[in-house]
């Protein structure tokens, strides 16, 4: 009895094992847990800390030696003094050049100012025109610009300065100063995105100004229940961000979610929508984007309508998507656009392309260095014979055409396009070609590398391709360790991370699960629109019916 | 990610099936055949899941009694503090034992049909990595991942049965009955085991949405596992007879082995079948992983992770216990015997213990 049970007893190198199985995922997630710790600690910015030697006081000569002092030095700043109305009572106008618009300065504001007010205000009867004027009696009678406002504080006045807008200082009144809208905005003219190409569709995309996105969002989407509200982040360099949601469909929790998130950010100068997407994400530890961003303005309004924030950022055409579910990534506005059967075969297509592009070089190498006897044959036979001249393992063989890939597409990228295109030929087919001939890869190998490449362009969204690429890498090491149970054991664990993920509250692999029959009318299949009555489920919509 | 997020029905569902079906696809056949001896096993597998739905309905029942309350929690309600913690105990014991069993089972087979050189301690290793990464998302994300691998399987399981039809002779399977009722019931405690799997009820129910479907879920949990049992064993009997499954250990495999499809890419596709049933091993695995940590943590009333990873080399060790695939099967039955005094008998005593107590718990 006891001896059997000693029998049993492991051996040393089972418990040493055993301290591994524990150590390393421990130790793994004690480093990942630090990490997040350090990234959420994002101290609350408080600049609203009133500072009496920063603020207006009414008295010009003040003012503006304090503007001078601090502002001096800036070439551009222009400071034009003058009498206003007529009168002895003194005021400044501020403006810089080039970003402000110098024609309605001249003909709208300088040119009301400097008229005879006096005289105006008899007209009407009305004793108020004596001189001192105030910024009431400016703004309502005399001063003819669409958007004008009032601030106190110096840096309010320096930030509003150099969007553009133009500062109105008078002497003998109250401390503030009137701030008129005169920003002039260089901007593209709205055209076709470049990185989402379309064969059907609108052509239109957005462009850097946030003024004609919404304006855009406002002409071709939902006009009474569309909700914009601005925002403004980074600390030095303010730019102004809006959320967009239609207010009687959107989840009011999610828009909170979103506001919150976006008031958290500390950061001095946001320059794109890729900082706001990094700063908002769930985790940033995944690969996946959890964020879509896109230029197109179709896709952001079908997402409203589905009950989707949309996220737009001064400076950028790109708005940004959330919540991100993954479907999305594969999705293409053309598949609605198209009839039904061809949409819906296209779709299938994508998700095919991308489990090649992600699975395909690692099953290669498993069947290949493993698993030779589940292939057929014949094929076997002759990948045999193909393989007789190369000096390296399967693993290697990839590593190297697919290094040399990533390369040429990199490449390929930031050339000028007629350049790109002799790169693509160059690279692809001669060294292709001519590595087979040398016998360093296997026919076989450069085709399955091919297709691969092939395939994860065939991904809708730039950002997703590439985050297919990273894990096809991980997935040839898997291969190369374990074969075919290490394909598997990396499928797990891909499908693990997806069903841990969470974007904005929704389960990032929705809607595949939970199970939403619905909502499956537009996942791997796209339904004729006449069966696509509800909104996404998982969007928990205030409003789930699209139509009756 | 929090834990209160709730299940729905056929998330229950989907968390009693995946976690039947395990091992049993590639065993259940010899097993069954061994103890029932004529091709009859397909009656006995049926027999067994009706009684594998007894007593989750039971299950069910008593879980139902205590809303929100976990196994852990109304154990201790119910017969009292320490007579609780020790059945407790049995039933984290049981889980850590089942999930040992799975890892085992998976490098067994890895090693005889996939990977010859590679040693069993790599593989347990790199499955347990990935398996407490999912665990460690809770029961919201492990029941996602089911919901993913699921589809899969049905499909690819299907798709294969189909496929084995080729060399499928329905003489193997006659006579029906040919020796009576007897056999028949002979193997019925073998099948009823291989349903193991509905007692995740005593943990689920507690999360579900509506608890007043759970008998529901688990009723059709364990219906989906008996038509792929049944498919199995009527697939390996049709095409190996009686004889021949007895003689083997892992018959499943040997009749996808058996017959091939020139022509298209694969010629042979246990390959298939052999994803899925690592999928199924990785999500029984998980989830029992996930039961036995969740009752030490409730049971010490504490936060669950510290004991995710304190499970883990304990799982390990005792996978590492039997020194070959004799001893595995031998460890697997009487866990499963274990299964049936914890799950069939314990909670019909429960139940009557509680109603007997009524107003005091």
């Amino acid at each position: 009895m006891w001896n059997t049970l000693v029998s049993y007893l492991p051996a040393w190198t089972v418990y040493l094992q055993a301290l591994i199985v524990v150590a390393v995922p421990y130790v793994l997630s004690r480093i990942m847990s630090m990490t997040k710790n350090a990234t959420d600690n994002n101290i609350e910015q408080d600049d609203n800390n009133p500072d009496s030697q920063h603020d207006i006081t009414g008295k010009l000569d003040i003012d503006l030696d304090r503007i001078r002092t601090e502002y001096g030095d800036q070439a551009d700043l222009n400071i034009r003094t003058f009498c206003l109305g007529n009168t002895n009572q003194q005021a400044a106008i501020l403006f810089v050049n080039g970003i402000s618009d110098r024609d309605l300065i001249d003909m709208h504001i300088l040119k009301s100012l400097m008229i005879d007010l006096t005289l105006m205000g008899d007209e009407q009867g009305r004793d108020m025109s004596a001189p001192p004027f105030t910024q009431q009696f400016l703004k309502n009678n005399v001063l003819s610009i669409g958007v004008v406002k009032e601030v106190t504080r110096l840096s309010d006045l320096s930030s509003e300065l150099l969007r553009g807008h133009t500062a109105l200082l008078l002497d003998r009144s109250n401390a503030s100063v009137i701030i008129l809208g005169t920003r002039k905005e260089i901007t593209r003219s709205a055209g076709e995105p470049s990185s989402e190409i379309l064969v059907r569709g609108p052509r239109l995309g957005f462009n850097e100004s946030i003024c004609d996105n919404t304006t855009l969002l406002r002409q071709h989407g939902e006009k009474a229940n569309l909700t914009i509200t601005e925002l403004r982040v980074g600390q030095r360099v303010k730019k102004e961000l809006a959320i967009a949601y239609i207010k009687d469909i959107a989840d009011d929790q999610l828009v909170q979610e979103v506001r919150e998130r976006i008031e958290r950010i500390n950061l001095d100068d946001i320059q794109d929508a890729g900082y706001i997407e990094q700063l908002i994400e769930d985790n940033y530890l995944s690969p996946f984007p959890q964020v879509q961003s896109t230029e197109r303005l179709d896709r952001v309004i079908s997402a409203l309508m589905e009950g989707r924030v949309a996220i737009l950022l001064d400076g950028t055409p790109f708005v940004l998507i959330v919540p991100t579910t993954f479907n999305m990534l594969l999705q293409s506005p053309e598949d609605y656009y198209e009839r039904w059967i061809p949409g819906t075969l296209v779709r299938i297509l994508r998700y095919f392309a991308a489990f090649v592009s992600t699975f395909g070089p690692s099953l290669y190498i498993s069947f290949i260095s493993f698993h030779q006897g589940l292939i057929p044959t014949k094929l076997a036979l002759s990948i045999a014979d193909t393989r007789v001249g190369v000096p390296f393992p399967s693993l290697i063989e990839v590593l190297i055409m697919e290094i040399a890939l990533e390369i040429l597409r990199e490449a390929g990228l930031r050339l000028p396009k007629p350049i790109g295109q002799t790169i693509g030929i160059v690279g692809g087919l001669v060294i292709g070609e001519a590595a087979v001939q040398a016998g360093i890869v296997s026919p076989l190998m450069v085709i399955v590398v091919a297709v691969t490449a092939i395939s994860s362009f065939a991904i809708p969204q730039y950002n997703a391709g590439i985050s297919l690429r990273i894990l096809r890498f991980i997935a040839m090491i898997f291969a190369a360790i374990f074969g075919l149970y290490g394909v598997v054991l990396f499928f797990l664990m891909l499908c693990s991370h997806l069903s841990k993920l969470i974007s904005f509250g929704v389960p990032y692999i929705s809607p595949a699960v939970p199970y939403h029959l619905q909502d499956w009318k537009d996942f791997l299949i796209r339904a004729p629109l006449k069966l696509m009555k509800h909104r996404p489920k998982m969007m928990n919509t205030k409003n789930p019916q699209r139509r009756k | 990610m929090s834990e209160q997020e709730s299940l729905t029905t056929h998330q229950a569902v989907v968390i009693v099936s995946n976690y039947i079906l395990g091992v049993g696809i590639l065993t259940l056949p010899r097993a069954a055949a061994e103890k029932v001896k004529t091709p009859d096993i397909w009656l006995s597998i049926i027999i067994g899941g009706l009684i594998a739905m007894l007593a989750g309905l039971i299950i069910v029942k008593l879980s139902q009694k205590f809303p929100g309350m976990t196994f852990y929690e109304y154990s201790q309600r119910i017969v009292g503090k320490w007579i609780g913690c020790i059945l407790n105990l049995i039933v984290i014991g049981y889980f850590i034992a089942m999930s040992s069993v799975m890892l085992r089972a998976m490098a067994e087979v890895n090693t005889l049909f996939l990977l010859e050189g590679t040693p069993r301690w790599a593989m347990i290793i790199a499955f347990m990595w990935v398996g407490i990464y999912l665990v460690i998302g809770g029961l919201p994300a492990i029941t996602r991942m089911f919901e993913i691998i699921f589809p899969i399987t049905v499909i690819i399981f299907f798709m294969i049965a189909v496929m084995s039809l080729k060399i499928f002779d329905i003489n193997n399977l006659r006579p029906v009955l040919g020796l009576g009722i007897m056999p028949v019931l002979h193997g019925v405690k073998t099948t009823a085991l291989s349903f193991s799997g509905f007692e995740i009820m005593l943990l689920i129910v507690a999360s579900m949405k509506k608890p007043e479907t759970a008998k529901k879920a688990v009723l059709v949990g364990i219906a989906i596992p008996v038509l792929f049992y049944v498919t199995t064993a009527v697939m390996v009997i049709g095409a190996l007879t009686v004889e021949g499954v007895i003689s083997l250990s892992w018959p499943t495999i040997t009749l996808i082995k058996s017959f091939e499809f020139p022509g298209i890419f694969f010629e042979r596709y246990e390959s298939l079948l052999l994803v899925i049933w690592m999928m199924q091993i990785f999500t029984t695995f998980v989830i029992t992983h996930y039961a036995a940590a969740k009752g030490l943590a409730q049971s010490m009333k504490k936060d669950m992770h510290p004991f995710l990873y304190v499970l883990m080399p304990i799982i390990y060790i005792v996978a590492m216990l039997p020194k070959n695939i004799n001893d595995l099967f031998h460890f697997s039955d009487s866990v499963g015997n274990l299964a049936f005094v914890m799950f069939v008998i314990l909670p019909i005593a429960l139940l009557g213990i509680a109603k007997l107590r009524g107003a005091q718990v």
